[in-house]
């Protein structure tokens, strides 16, 4: 469950199975662990039950049936004190209670608070972990899922969960595969930065369904990741052969595959994706917590001119952080942030910033207790890459021209993670990862994700009341005029400023077939991938 | 020499040249562009959309401002270090107040708890050292190994490569250019000092050293006004190489993307943007070829003796 990127989240899948799973192919949940969707039953006005049947045929490597008693488990040490799974917490608070049946140990209802429409798909997209294997005597039983929802930061330690939350942290520390799933894969092999090897399990429960789900399907009996940080090495070792498929490829590098002599031998995909790339503001800095600054510092990226720089203009432009190829919940009544530098001097000025006479002095202004505050920025990015370098630089060049001075300051990939959430930054750069299923935004944007998913600090009464609306919208127009008006805000209060979707870019070789590829992350499936068979040769 | 001349006036007027992009900025409607393409970028534009012509100006500028004084302060740490430790090998001797006053310094700068015990000693040993002049007394003194503590830390910085001891500690925390100033002074040094004292070894026998020593001038101003000077003569042909190391040092780093901030124009930091770009080839050819004509403008320095050109 701790979970620090994508590649993780992407590992995991192989190892791991949730109740449902989005197909990337029609974009829909589908059920995994579950028999199918959960049945709704709407209780009042302000509770909902969704009522889940786990395939029989689910099991453990030993052989043990997956139950509720798993899930209920699984729910409860999201919560369990000691563990940073606060993102978790935030996306799933809104399950109270797991109701098992003795006599039925794979039927389970979840009791949710709220009747949001999003409930069906969010209620199944978390990884079942097994019980038996980290609270063998089912100490984590004593406690409901409430009383650890509930249980306050202040609360005397609790020896059992205390040695739970060891147990399981220790067990993630050792190696990825020690934590025992359910899922088709094992994590045979890997070394930091190096590389993953997953091997199919020989006899996996999934084999016994006819027909197998695509969400269930795996094809390949061992698969190799291989972690190439350099754009021209992973080229090089796609036309040699040493790989045989390369996600999110750079656009140059697509461009020139695509136009060489090694394109005979390659597939190209190209689609449309949720990843957006956005900078970020730390709203937690005196000098970034007024919206007018954050909106004028906002008007130095030069958003069309990245996206033809760095993506050869394939993508999208946008005004949020919803996709505009999601039109419904789209807000096409905004305007996209214009690249004005000239704006920006009058925004500044408009949030008390004076500019100094003479030419490297800055701008400044009085706080509120009389303090002179320097309008200086420190931008944090990736290091790998130059999308976030080009990005970095085009701000810094068009801020000092208005005698703003940046600190560009790229970062390893995993120091940049714990930096945003120290909140050791004023401006960040980077991409937030989407889906067009579920727009709960409270680990990102409400006051109760500060210091763990929200990483700019942003937060207000007003869009902390609109994130939980949008949270339990029960229904899709509805949650539409939410996501329109959350939109708007944000773009009012700019703590971010979402420059353009990323395209979903593969090349993979030719030898392979039953490739899938849509713009839902990972944006293909590995699972069903097949080597096509080598035509035998003549008697 | 003459390349070497125009690089170091190139750095000196960068700011001044009239260069039609600045060295950061990037153009986005030229990205990796071509020698003399669209958008008036004579040398081209690399992955990022900065101008080749004016990051090698401005390369020049930090080649010549980081590694120039950074072989001359390093040389200069390593010829007083060596040259103290041919001097006096392990002989000399200091008055025990001064010891009890450096421990104190230690005890500050390395800011041990207990301030207070720091401050006692300093001013216990300020009172010792007056008493002393004012009773006209002698201080009891204990012998200072400067030889073992000099070759000491030379050979220690010796056994771990300069390459890897740099990296290990840029790649940590990161260093701003003074920082990196700092860093490539502290770890180049030992070579210096060991010329400087092998030769120091041979001047501290000659007669006029004897000489100096026989009138009773005291021991610091031989060693300043008589021997060191002799004693620098390996510097001639050290430093030009010294520069030439420091240079292709700050250009491995800087190209392995852990030495400059990234806003800071350098030659070497160049060159990697081949590898997101790699049919860039302008991007490495032109830094690359400025970095060897300097490397061999100054191995040839080295290797000028005056005598054999007038001769």
């Amino acid at each position: 469950m701790l979970q620090p990127n994508q590649a993780a989240i992407d590992a995991n899948n192989l190892l791991h199975v949730c109740l449902l799973q989005p197909d990337i192919a029609n974009r829909k949940y589908g059920p995994a662990l579950a028999t199918s969707l959960p049945a709704v039953e709407l209780v009042g006005d302000s509770l909902s039950k969704l009522a889940y049947d786990i395939r029989p045929t689910a099991a453990w490597d030993n052989g043990r049936p997956v139950t509720a008693r798993d899930v209920e488990f699984t729910l409860k040490l999201m919560f369990c004190p000691g563990l940073p799974n606060e993102v978790a917490r935030n996306r799933y608070r809104f399950i109270r209670a797991v109701l098992t049946d003795l006599k039925a140990p794979q039927h389970f209802t979840l009791v949710c608070r709220g009747q949001a429409l999003e409930y069906v798909e969010a209620s199944g997209d978390f990884f079942i972990l097994p019980e038996a294997a980290f609270d063998p005597r089912g100490q984590l039983r004593r406690f409901s899922l409430v009383d650890l929802q509930k249980r306050a930061t202040t609360a005397p330690p609790d020896s059992a969960l205390q040695s739970l939350a060891q147990r399981y942290q220790a067990a993630e520390a050792g190696h990825p595969g020690q934590v025992p799933g359910c899922g088709p894969y094992q994590l045979v092999k890997w070394e930091k930065d190096r590389y993953l090897t997953f091997r199919r399990k020989p006899q996996w429960w999934a084999d016994r369904l006819q027909p197998v789900p695509i969400a269930l399907q795996a094809r390949p009996k061992q698969l190799d990741y291989v972690i190439i940080p350099d754009a021209a090495t992973a080229t090089l070792a796609l036309r040699r052969g040493d790989i045989d498929v390369y996600p999110q490829i750079p656009a140059r590098e697509f461009a020139r595959l695509r136009a060489s002599p090694a394109a005979a031998a390659l597939n190209f995909y190209s689609t449309t994706s949720y990843d957006v790339v956005m900078a970020g503001f730390n709203t937690r800095r005196a000098h970034l917590n007024d919206a007018l600054t954050r909106q004028a510092l906002s008007r130095f990226f030069d958003a069309a001119g990245l996206l033809k720089a760095t993506q050869l203009g394939d993508g999208q432009r946008t005004v949020g952080v919803i996709s505009p190829i999601e039109k419904e919940n789209y807000n096409d009544s905004l305007a996209l942030i214009p690249f004005d530098p000239a704006g920006a001097t009058a925004l500044l000025r408009q949030a008390g910033w004076q500019r100094g006479p003479a030419p490297g002095t800055g701008w400044t202004r009085k706080s509120a207790n009389g303090d002179l505050q320097q309008l200086r920025l420190a931008m944090r990015y990736r290091a790998e890459g130059s999308l976030f370098s080009t990005v970095a630089l085009q701000f810094q060049a068009a801020a000092a021209g208005l005698d703003i001075p940046v600190t560009l300051q790229p970062t390893e990939s995993g120091a940049f993670s714990s930096s945003l959430k120290a909140g050791d930054f004023d401006v960040y750069v980077g991409v937030r990862k989407g889906n067009p299923f579920m727009f709960n935004f409270t680990p990102v944007f409400h006051s109760l994700g500060i210091d763990a998913g929200n990483t700019t600090g942003f937060s207000s009464p007003a869009s902390d009341q609109l994130i939980e609306a949008i949270a339990a919208a029960d229904s899709k127009t509805h949650r539409s005029q939410l996501l329109r008006r959350f939109q708007a805000l944000l773009q009012q209060e700019a703590p971010i400023v979402p420059l353009f979707f990323l395209p979903n870019r593969i090349v993979a070789s030719r030898q392979l077939t039953n490739l899938h590829v849509g713009s839902l992350k990972p944006g293909f499936m590995a699972t069903t991938i097949e080597r096509v068979p080598k035509p035998s040769a003549a008697p | 020499m003459l390349w070497l001349g125009l690089v170091g006036l190139t750095a000196l007027l960068a700011a001044a040249l009239p260069l039609p992009y600045a060295p950061g900025v990037p153009d986005l409607a030229h990205v990796a562009e071509p020698p003399f393409g669209a958008g008036a970028h004579w040398l081209g534009t690399d992955a990022l959309g900065r101008d080749v012509l004016s990051m090698l100006v401005f390369g020049a500028r930090t080649a010549v401002l980081l590694t120039l004084p950074a072989a001359v302060l390093s040389t200069l740490l390593g010829a007083l270090a060596g040259g103290a430790a041919g001097f006096w090998g392990n002989k000399a001797r200091l008055a025990v107040p001064y010891w009890l006053l450096a421990g104190a310094g230690a005890w500050w700068a390395v800011r041990f708890p207990g301030v207070g015990v720091g401050l006692a000693v300093a001013a216990i040993s300020l009172g010792w050292l007056f008493t002393s002049w004012w009773r006209k007394r002698e201080l009891a003194s204990w012998p200072v190994p400067v030889n073992s503590v000099v070759m000491g830390a030379a050979t220690t910085l010796d056994t771990i490569p300069r390459l890897v001891l740099v990296v290990a500690v840029t790649a940590g925390t990161g260093v701003s250019v003074s920082g990196l100033l700092v860093l490539l002074t502290l770890t180049s040094w030992p070579h210096s000092a060991r010329l400087v004292r092998a030769q120091m070894l041979r001047v501290r026998t000659l007669p006029f050293v004897e000489a100096a020593q026989a009138v009773g001038a005291p021991a610091y101003k031989v060693w300043l006004h008589h021997a060191l000077p002799h004693a620098l003569q390996p510097l001639r042909t050290a430093l030009p190489l010294s520069i030439a190391g420091l240079l292709g040092l700050e250009s491995t780093l800087s190209f392995l993307g852990i030495g400059l901030p990234p806003d800071v124009a350098s030659w070497g930091r160049l060159m990697a943007t081949v590898r997101s770009e790699p049919g860039a080839w302008w991007t490495f050819l032109f830094p690359t070829m400025c970095l060897i004509i300097s490397m061999i403008s100054l191995s040839s320095i080295s290797q000028y003796r005056p005598s054999a050109a007038s001769s």
